[in-house]
């Protein structure tokens, strides 16, 4: 037993250690590498970015638009009682920016986007792909994770703009639509309470879940053990793993924003 | 042919007492070898011999626990990543099953190491492509995803992108395993054209009897982790070593013994 709880806290450790010293060579070779003429291939990076954020724009789009609508209906029923239903535009937005968009859209893209990168890495690893890399003298992290971590760092806050504008949007439906709210009114309460900070905030979260989702996803393919059964185990824990560090990250972001009144 | 042994030979590849240990277990132990620029170098011996270990051990793929590995006479077991790459430089690998990235066509394949590793233009990089894969009879197929063309014209793609560099050393992995006779017969020939034509030193790694006596110069048989004979391939067709006859008239029984740790059918039938 004791043994048992010791081995899975080593792996753990070997773990969060790995995790790490993958992001420090990630940050390596995208600051260190150009100096020493290693670039990092703009063309993997913009194929990436189509994947990550392009073909993400209609999942994100309907998560987002539907959690606008549900949220707007929600508050409004409590809202009613008050005679406050005007302020349903200004708590849409405001909790949309703030929260539910920036972790909604990671939670979304961990399980399109790190699941893929997992697998993808995986397969890699297991077909000796990886191996090949490195006897052709091309460091698989440079070749495959830096364009990854890339993509992903900039596409999620873009992903997660998206989804404001049409979890608004989907807010508007209802407040115009069933709430009967004149549709100037609306949008003047919306950004009459919307503050920058808010907005920017939310995007600084998503900075951060682009770096986890990434990480985890690169980190559970290259290390990959064990054919076709470790692709899907490494699939199933990239996006188990992700969803958890998502919403503890968010968690602790949200005390330090909360605390720091920003 | 150069392997004329009167003429003292460059040596490209020397094992002094390597061991490496998986889990607690010897899988090498205490290897010395040496192999001589150009020349065709046989590694044979059962599954889980150790013989794979021993060709990762030379490519840098894994570190050995003891001893030391000399390519042309530098250390590669204590150098850093970024050393160790300057002399993969100078290294191909075809693997057992190709090992050719998914994502990319047959003509970006061969072009990858070109294209990382040195600072040719594309044009001339793509003539160097076409060179290439005409060598190994894959024109045509520039265009072709590696899921779709036969698994021995993936190897032949494979061996293509292992010479884009004009590497010295050429390391096989099976190269011939899995591949129908005949598809293996042209793998061998490609193998023995490239080490004569451009004096390439290849390391094969085989079960393949036909292969050995084919390519092979010289021939090294592992078992449990040692070398024990090394050899020319007529040397090993008349060895009286118990083990090498064995193996290469493939006898299930004899001193490389399946069946001595395992229980006897008798014994679980009850009889």
């Amino acid at each position: 037993m004791i043994s048992y709880i010791g081995k899975i806290v080593i792996e753990t450790f070997q773990a969060i250690l790995g995790v790490f010293s993958l992001f420090f060579s990630i940050l390596y070779w995208i600051f260190w590498g150009p100096l020493k003429k290693k670039m990092v291939r703009r063309q993997s990076i913009f194929y990436q970015m189509v994947f990550v954020g392009l073909r993400s724009v209609l999942i994100v789009f309907f998560v987002a638009i539907f959690t606008g609508i549900v949220l707007a209906m929600q508050s409004a029923y409590q809202l009613e009682k008050m005679g406050a239903v005007i302020y349903v535009a200004s708590l849409v937005a405001i909790s949309l920016c703030r929260e539910l968009s920036p972790v909604l859209t990671a939670l979304v893209v961990a399980g399109r986007v790190g699941s893929a990168f997992a697998a993808e890495l995986g397969t890699m690893k297991v077909s000796e792909q990886i191996e090949a890399l490195e006897i052709m003298a091309i460091n698989p992290v440079r070749f495959l994770a830096v364009p990854r971590f890339l993509a992903l760092f900039f596409m999620l806050p873009c992903l997660t703009i998206l989804g404001n504008i049409s979890g608004i949007f989907g807010g508007f439906l209802v407040g115009t639509g069933s709430l009967n709210i004149n549709p100037d009114l609306y949008m003047q309460t919306t950004f009459k309470y919307l503050e920058l900070k808010d907005i920017y905030t939310g995007l600084t979260k998503s900075f951060v879940f682009a770096m986890i989702i990434a990480l985890i996803g690169c980190y559970e393919g290259l290390n990959t053990k064990g054919g076709a059964e470790g692709v899907g185990r490494a699939t199933t824990r990239s996006v188990v793993i992700s969803f958890i560090l998502i919403i503890l990250a968010d968690c602790i972001l949200t005390a330090i924003f909360y605390f720091s009144k920003v | 042919m150069i392997s004329n042994q009167s003429i003292p030979r460059e040596i490209a590849i020397s094992l002094k007492n390597v061991s490496k240990y998986f889990q607690g277990n010897k899988i090498i132990d205490n290897v010395s070898l040496d192999i001589f620029s150009g020349e065709t170098f046989v590694i044979m011996g059962c599954s889980g011999s150790g013989k794979s270990t021993l060709l990762r051990l030379m490519t840098g793929a894994i570190r050995p626990d003891e001893g030391r590995i000399l390519i042309k006479g530098k250390d590669i077991t204590k150098i850093s990543l970024e050393e160790l790459d300057e002399v993969r430089k100078n290294f191909g690998m075809l693997f057992q099953y190709s090992a050719l990235l998914d994502s990319l066509t047959v003509e970006e394949n061969v072009a990858l190491p070109l294209k990382e590793n040195t600072k040719l233009a594309d044009e001339i990089i793509k003539i160097i492509v076409k060179m290439k894969l005409s060598l190994v009879g894959l024109r045509g197929f520039e265009k072709h995803y590696p899921s779709q063309i036969s698994g021995g014209m993936r190897k032949r793609v494979g061996l293509a992108r292992a010479v884009a560099l004009d590497p010295d050393i050429v390391f096989y992995d099976e190269p011939t395993s899995g591949l129908d006779p005949v598809v293996g017969g042209v793998i061998d020939k490609l193998i023995k054209d490239l080490s004569e034509k451009l004096l390439i030193t290849s390391i094969v790694v085989t079960h393949n009897m036909p292969s050995v006596f084919n390519i092979a110069d010289r021939v090294a048989m592992v078992h449990k982790g040692r070398i024990i004979e090394v050899n020319t391939p007529e040397g090993i067709k008349n060895s009286d070593n118990p083990y090498i006859k064995q193996f290469i008239n493939g006898l299930p029984f004899g001193p490389i013994d399946f069946f001595k740790e395992d229980i006897a059918i008798e014994e679980i039938l009850g009889l």
